[in-house]
């Protein structure tokens, strides 16, 4: 499989509209279609390139998308987390999103 | 995702952002291409997320069912067409000959082809897994979705059932009906019979595959139980390991000896468990092992322990870890150790019997050489004496044994045995057994006269804990004793002996052996022996009391007798086995006649102790006392000429002294027959010809001489004072023929067991009358069980004695039966 060297500390996310955001490879993991996207075993584009290109999502829900898989692996270990804020116009495409990012 | 999300799934609305329809033909198309590169291992061309969408779409679209077919179908016709073709090309002609006509084949090229044909596998079973592992992560949206909503099984499941199906499942060849599966199994099974014949063979790689094995399920539900693992190729492994060891074992029982054997089977077992943890599962070293152990052991280990090369040969010759091999074995399939023991048992009671049958022997073998020249009761009387000598020889040599025996046996068992309790069990009875075997009945005489000796002379010069590992040894074969009565009864008499004629080393030791005994049998036991002791102390308090008396007295003579003297509880002494041998039983013996001398320091000592214990009667025993006599020598000429007068100090029996004073009156040149002395001193015949014998015969000590010089002593045979007795020390001790503690004969037995009979009679008797009063009305065969166990820390009494004592004391009206029922006792007040 591709070699190890390529596993980086950050990852690339591009939005449909050419946002990009460079965020921690262990968090972007928390959404299961990145983490198999980068899987160093199967050794597909997008973990050849540490960037995954995300065409069915905007750059304002990857946006909050990236704050939330920060905001989930701050929290993880506590309790009583704090509600994270979210405006209602993004609702709906934020789980649209969600559905086809997590996997789990 | 967001915060607060419930178990209920978020749909996206069905029409929505990415509203276009989706054209499932062309879309699959693209999917199939990806597919096929992922199988070719060209990944890195490929956008994840691109075939991930693709997916996604599809089966937000409803279209699930057709894309799971469809990648259904094509996993199906990559894995016949493509994987199994592949394989195909693997099986060489050797790996499909029939493995019966194995001999076309070398062992090597069978090696090579099979090693080959496993990596292949090996290959296409890994790359199946990751190419379905990538497969999947693309499909996950249909797993999660789509198998869930329909219970389907997940992709990956699925396609590992495919690899089964049309891999494992498929035949090897158009041709050839057996599928790869079994094939699998057979290469496998083949290479680990090369390891088993000294191959080196990669077992990292039979590893993979029995994982493989592991990880496929023969049904469709992965069910536990059903893993291939299971249900194929351990069955298989099992069945050949079975059919192969049971050929080993046969071979190796006629091929080598049990040692042999032994480590092999050992070696085996490991292997096999090596086996199971480097080359195949864990979970099958516990089934093997049973097999192993059945054909190896189980069906063996009888052949195995009494072959010629077996137990008995290895306990012969010290084989520890032979012996410790086959404990081992026998250990493992048999928690009992039956084979063992049983082999154990036979060998203890082999040599005990042998060591019995040798004390026999050694006792007899003199008896049947009567002096040819038959000259009277008297030579063969000597020569009786001497076989006595030899058989007391033959009872220490028979305890010696028995312990060398028993130290064997002990190292044995504490080095190849682990100390099992079990064994330690077996053995302890099979000592017994042949210690007490009815063939063979002078164990407690035997026992006592070992100890005798240790008393007398064995313990000189000991430290205290040899003596004491004397004394432990000698409880240890006591324990074995079952007729404690017995031995108590020749216990007694010996230590009677050895106190009243002061033969003990050391009566600390003594006091220790009772001590032991106690702890060991019971204080009921010890309790006559701990009187004799007690009269013992009380006499020498008396012999000092009377000193005192005496001196009290006033009577300085310088010629006055020392008087010491042993006042014994006639019920507590063994006596009657002490009267003069042969003379049977003696109850009114004959009072002899002392000297004046001694007459009167004798009714001095009976005044005085009868002032003390009034109503007492005193017996005399002067066959037990002895005497010091200070005796002058005329002067005879000595080395140079010079004359000179000798002065002895004679230590001597009280018989002997009896008979010396009567010299004393006599002058020089006078003779006393044997007769006239008889008549004057009252002494027994057969005492008094003893005494003769050694006063007269002996060489050292021939303070009288007889005429005629013979070694027989007869009626009319004449006596004279030897004024040239000459003696190296000034000391000189006269034995007395045959006083010591010698094995009894015949006759002596036959009494002593006469006695011992008849107190067993009144034992029986009283435990019989203390459980009826206990019970009132028992059962007649519970009442003999009862009994049976009250007496057996004594002895082990006869059912038909027993029975026989119960109807005496019915005629004695002690019980009476119940009526009306057949065999209950009521015992009568």
């Amino acid at each position: 499989m591709a070699a190890d060297r390529k596993v980086t500390d950050y990852v690339t996310l591009v939005s449909n509209d050419g946002y990009e955001f460079k965020i921690l490879r262990s968090a972007a993991c928390i959404a299961g279609t990145i983490k198999k996207a980068l899987d160093p075993t199967s050794g597909f584009r997008e973990m050849e390139q540490n960037r995954v290109e995300l065409p069915t999502i905007n750059g304002v829900t990857l946006e909050k998308v990236c704050e939330y898989l920060y905001y989930n692996q701050k929290h993880a270990e506590s309790k009583d987390v704090p509600d994270m804020e979210i405006q209602p116009e993004l609702c709906l495409e934020l789980l649209i999103a969600a559905d086809y990012l997590d996997g789990e | 995702m967001i915060a607060g999300r419930g178990r209920q799934r978020i749909r996206p609305p069905r029409r929505g952002l990415h509203g276009d329809e989706v054209d499932f033909d062309n879309t699959w198309v693209t999917i199939e291409a990806a597919f096929r590169e992922i199988h070719t291992k060209n990944a890195s061309r490929l956008s994840y997320e691109e075939l991930y969408r693709h997916a996604y779409r599809i089966v937000l679209k409803k279209k699930g069912e057709q894309l799971y077919k469809n990648v259904h179908d094509f996993e199906k016709r990559w894995l016949s067409s493509e994987v199994r073709g592949d394989l195909q090309q693997l099986l060489s002609p050797s790996l499909l000959a029939d493995p019966q006509s194995v001999a076309s084949t070398t062992a090597n090229e069978r090696r090579v082809s099979g090693e080959k044909f496993l990596k292949g596998l090996k290959q296409a079973w890994g790359d199946h897994q990751v190419c379905m592992s990538m497969l999947a992560d693309v499909l996950m949206y249909m797993d999660r979705v789509y198998c869930q909503d329909h219970r389907r099984p997940s992709i990956y499941t699925a396609a590992m059932f495919l690899f089964r199906d049309e891999i494992l499942k498929s035949p090897l060849s158009p041709g050839d009906e057996r599928d790869l599966l079994g094939l699998l199994n057979h290469v496998i099974l083949e290479q680990i019979q090369m390891e088993r014949d000294g191959d080196v063979i990669d077992k990292h790689l039979i590893k993979s595959c029995v994982h493989m094995l592991d990880g496929l399920y023969a049904d469709d539900l992965e069910s536990e139980d059903q893993r291939l693992y299971h249900v194929s190729f351990e069955k298989a492994y099992l069945e050949t390991s079975r059919t192969f060891y049971h050929a080993e074992s046969e071979l190796m029982l006629q091929e080598s000896d049990a040692g042999a054997y032994c480590k092999r089977a050992k070696k085996r077992i490991h292997e096999e468990e090596d086996r199971c943890r480097a080359t195949l599962m864990e979970s099958t070293t516990f089934k093997i092992r049973e097999v192993v152990e059945a054909e190896l052991i189980e069906g063996r280990i009888h052949d195995l322990v009494t072959m010629d090369s077996g137990v008995h040969f290895m306990i012969d010759n010290d084989r520890m870890d032979e012996l410790n091999l086959i404990y081992d074995l026998n250990a493992r399939v048999d928690d009992r150790k039956s084979e063992v023991t049983r082999a154990i048992q036979r060998r203890i009671m082999a040599m005990g019997i042998e060591i019995n049958n040798e004390a026999l022997a050694a006792s007899q073998a003199p008896a049947p050489a009567p002096p040819p020249n038959a000259e009277g009761g008297d030579k063969s009387r000597l020569t009786q004496e001497k076989n006595v000598n030899m058989q007391t020889v033959a009872a220490i040599k028979w305890v010696d044994d028995v312990l060398a025996l028993k130290d064997k046996f002990d190292k044995i068992w504490r080095e190849s045995f682990e100390s099992d309790s079990l064994l330690d069990t077996a053995m302890f009875n099979s000592f017994r057994d042949f210690i007490n075997s009815t063939s063979f009945p002078r164990a407690s005489e035997y026992i006592s006269l070992f100890i005798d000796d240790n008393m007398k002379k064995g313990i000189k010069g000991k430290t205290d804990n040899e003596i004491d590992q004397v004394l432990d040894k000698a409880i240890t074969l006591i324990k074995y004793v079952q007729d404690k009565d017995l031995f108590e009864r020749y216990y007694k008499k010996h230590l009677c002996k050895r106190l009243i004629m002061n033969k003990s080393v050391s009566n600390e030791v003594e006091k220790q052996m009772v001590e032991k005994m106690k702890q060991e049998l019971g204080p009921s036991f010890t309790s006559k022996l701990d009187a004799m002791f007690k009269d013992m102390s009380i006499s020498h308090d008396l012999t000092n009391g009377y000193k005192n008396h005496v001196q009290g007295l006033g009577d300085r003579d310088p010629n006055r007798i020392d008087l010491s003297i042993n006042v014994l509880t006639k019920t507590t002494w063994p006596l009657e086995s002490l009267g003069g041998s042969g003379d049977g039983h003696e109850d009114n013996r004959p009072q002899c006649n002392f000297p004046a001398a001694v007459d009167k320091v004798k009714r001095g000592f009976e005044q005085y102790y009868a002032e003390k214990h009034s109503g007492r009667q005193l017996t005399w025993l002067p066959n037990m006392g002895s005497a010091d006599i200070k005796a002058v020598f005329p002067k005879v000429p000595h080395k140079g000429g010079i004359l000179k007068e000798r002065r002895h100090e004679l230590n001597v029996s009280t018989y002997a002294m009896v008979i010396l004073l009567l010299f004393n009156e006599l002058p020089a040149d006078q003779s006393l027959t044997f007769e006239e002395i008889q008549a004057q001193t009252n002494i027994p015949k057969l005492d008094l010809k003893r005494n003769l014998q050694s006063l007269a015969v002996a060489p050292r000590t021939r303070i009288l001489i007889k005429e005629p010089m013979s070694k027989e002593v007869k009626p009319d045979d004449k006596f004279y004072f030897n004024e040239g007795f000459k003696g190296s020390f000034v000391k000189i001790k006269v034995g007395v023929v045959a006083t010591g503690n010698k094995v009894e004969s015949d006759q002596q037995r036959k009494e002593t067991e006469e006695r011992n009979d008849k107190d067993r009679e009144y034992v029986t008797e009283a435990a019989l009358v203390r459980i009826m009063k206990q019970r009132q009305v028992f059962a007649h065969q519970q009442l003999i069980l009862e009994t049976i166990n009250m007496l057996a820390s004594r002895f082990k009494p006869e059912v038909s004695m027993i029975k026989r004592k119960i109807e005496s004391l019915i005629e004695r009206e002690y019980l009476e039966r119940v009526e009306g029922s057949s065999d209950d006792y009521r015992y009568l007040a």
